[in-house]
């Protein structure tokens, strides 16, 4: 028997059974988007991990190969088990769509300058194309900043999909600055969904 | 690790300028000392990995003395 309205004094617990009494779309919010499939236990991310530079560094370099650790401040988490790093290049723990991010800060002590930053992926295991750039701009001495790029990877093979990172400057004597005890420079990994 | 008006006042600061690229590294980077210093076998220029062309770590001294050379370089742009 349906009803168009709540009786006086509300719905008592446990009076609504929701395990075979739902059929098409639930809306997920006024103005949402309905969602007819796609649950799973828990739901959410499934996959991230953040990655930093730990020390400061001049020049180009590509791939910055170094002085990089997995962030281990108090309170850090990850989902899953993570990257894996072998001298700058990073490897996925499972296929999917993974969202990848740098961000670097920069710091000149003599020219004006910009920096370069630069994520670099190859599907073959192989070959590195450029999929994303920043740019930060500076122009005075003692001039710091900070800037990200960002691009989405689709992970089809966990051995042939891989990552890595460049940074360049106008002015090869400016630097990269890392730090250990929290992030200055780092790399973001979140996996978006199946591949 | 310059300080927050940007004058240096770390060995790294020091060692990052000596060389470029990633030369140096730390045995421990929790713990940024002098002692705990040293050559990466490997850098990356231009996509690939070569070796480390700094094949000698600059003496504790040389490493003070070039950041005590920017501490004063800085004082004397910025008038302290």
């Amino acid at each position: 028997m349906s009803k168009t309205t709540i009786p006086t004094g509300g719905i008592a617990d446990d009076a609504i059974n929701l395990t075979s009494k739902v059929t098409g779309a639930l809306p997920v919010a006024n103005g949402g988007t309905a969602l007819t499939s796609g649950f799973t236990n828990g739901g959410g991310l499934t996959g991230t991990d953040m990655w930093r530079v730990t020390a400061d560094f001049a020049g180009n370099v590509n791939p910055i190969s170094s002085n990089l650790e997995r962030c281990d401040e108090t309170g850090f988490g990850r989902i899953g088990t993570g990257m894996t790093n072998s001298s700058g290049t990073f490897s996925f723990p499972s296929t999917g769509i993974w969202l990848i991010s740098f961000t670097a800060f920069h710091f000149t002590d003599n020219s004006a300058d910009y920096i370069s930053i630069k994520i670099n992926t190859t599907t073959d295991n192989s070959t590195y194309a450029l999929v994303a750039q920043g740019i930060a701009q500076m122009h005075p001495v003692d001039a710091f900043s900070q800037g990200t790029a960002t691009c989405v990877l689709d992970v089809t093979n966990t051995t042939n999909c891989k990552v890595r990172f460049e940074t360049d400057h106008a002015d090869t004597s400016n630097k990269i600055r890392g730090q250990s005890a929290y992030n200055r420079s780092w790399f973001e990994f979140i996996r978006l969904g199946d591949t | 690790m310059p300080d927050e008006k940007g004058r240096p006042n770390h060995i790294e600061d020091a060692l990052s300028s000596m060389h470029k690229n990633q030369w140096f590294t730390y045995t421990d980077s929790k713990n940024k000392i002098y002692a705990n210093v040293r050559l990466t076998d490997k850098i990356g220029v231009n996509g690939e990995l070569v070796d480390n062309p700094v094949t000698e770590l600059p003496t504790e001294s040389a490493v003070n003395t070039k950041l005590t050379e920017m501490q004063n370089a800085w004082d004397t742009l910025h008038g302290e």
